[in-house]
């Protein structure tokens, strides 16, 4: 096997981009067809192969940091980056769903009534479940600095125990808000203020399902001893994830749940 | 009643944390095998389960391109757009039916 004389990762060659971008294809070309033409197979068949991509592609990355050793200190300054980076251009996602917000609802037109919230609408309690979520999140983010200080201290158990905590906090700030959805006295089709609420606040439910999901594939490679004292970026990626899903949060709450009410 | 709840905290503890803490380390068999120099690139690396994903997703993938190509087609888009304006169809004419008998 021929030495490199650097310490950056030559990958190998993968299949895996050509699949996502058909699977991105089937998506969007399986999108158009059901909104046009009643039929969900293309994009249902684009979701599968997309599942499929990412598992293996994921995997490969772990087995070529955790197995190969490939993610030197270089490396992983170029994967921190690229998590940052990544984190940038949700930032700037989330900021213009902000923005549609406060254009409608810094100047209301008379047609909602002139008014914010519109005339009709009844918005939902900024001290009821709303602020249960804000309790909920915040107190996820002490459990997940827990995990990473038991991590960096080598404390095996007490990572798993709150890492496990983590995760049920996030899976039950979704069921609260899934409930919130199913109950609330407004949809998405009532004036603009359905529109931003519901498009802002579910794309961070989405987020939240994302980061979730982060986090438990973490907790099953902290059990399978991937996660070393000094070298545990995947964790650290998914921890600074799970903060900008708060902080979202916490901007959500103020804006369109408190000031918005 | 406290010693009752003390009990349930022990019982969820052991549960939440037994299972996940007897797991031994297997990384170093791991390193050994992704390590070995036997030319196979890193999605094949792990063995004949790896080789079936492999393929069972790149037949997914040509399968769906062809699949793009011909469910896009302006034929089928037609077909389809015939189709459903025939449910609208009949479904406002049993929508027409059901409330002019019950006018009366």
């Amino acid at each position: 096997m021929a030495h490199q004389a650097h310490a950056y990762h030559m990958v190998d060659p993968s299949p895996w981009p050509l699949t996502g971008a058909v699977a991105a294809l089937l998506m969007t070309s399986g999108l158009a067809m059901w909104f046009h033409y009643n039929t969900t197979t293309l994009m249902i068949l684009g979701t599968i192969l997309l599942l499929l991509t990412m598992y293996q592609w994921w995997r490969d990355i772990v087995r070529e940091g955790t197995y190969q050793g490939h993610h030197t200190p270089p490396v992983q300054k170029g994967l921190r980056y690229g998590m940052i980076l990544f984190i940038t251009s949700e930032v700037f996602f989330f900021l213009g769903f902000f923005w549609a917000f406060f254009h409608s609802s810094l100047a209301p037109t008379p047609e909602i009534g002139g008014c914010w919230p519109p005339t009709g609408i009844t918005p939902l309690d900024p001290f009821g479940v709303p602020l249960l979520n804000t309790a909920v999140l915040l107190a996820s983010g002490v459990t997940v600095t827990w995990a990473h200080h038991s991590i960096m201290e080598g404390e095996r158990k007490q990572a798993i125990q709150s890492l496990a905590l983590t995760i049920l906090l996030g899976g039950y700030f979704t069921f609260l808000q899934a409930m919130e959805y199913y109950e609330a006295p407004f949809t998405i089709a009532d004036s603009v203020y359905g529109s931003t609420f519901f498009v802002a606040t579910g794309f961070h439910g989405l987020h939240v399902i994302i980061g979730t999901t982060f986090l438990a594939v973490c907790l099953l490679r902290q059990i399978n001893y991937h996660f070393t004292v000094e070298h545990h970026f995947g964790f650290e990626a998914a921890a600074w994830y799970w903060h900008f899903v708060d902080v979202v949060w916490l901007f959500l709450y103020i804006s369109i749940y408190w000031w918005g009410s | 009643m406290f010693r009752q709840i003390q009990a349930l905290q022990v019982l969820a503890r052991r549960s939440i944390g037994s299972s996940a803490m007897r797991q031994s380390n297997k990384v170093p068999n791991k390193q050994k095998m992704f390590q070995e120099d036997n030319g196979m690139p890193i999605h094949l690396k792990g063995g004949s389960s790896d080789a079936l994903l492999y393929r069972g997703t790149m037949v997914l993938t040509v399968l769906e391109t062809f699949c793009v190509e011909f469910a896009c087609s302006p034929r089928v888009c037609e077909q389809q757009r015939r189709a459903n304006r025939r449910d609208i169809f009949s479904f406002r004419v049993k929508k027409e039916l059901v409330t002019s008998s019950t006018s009366w």
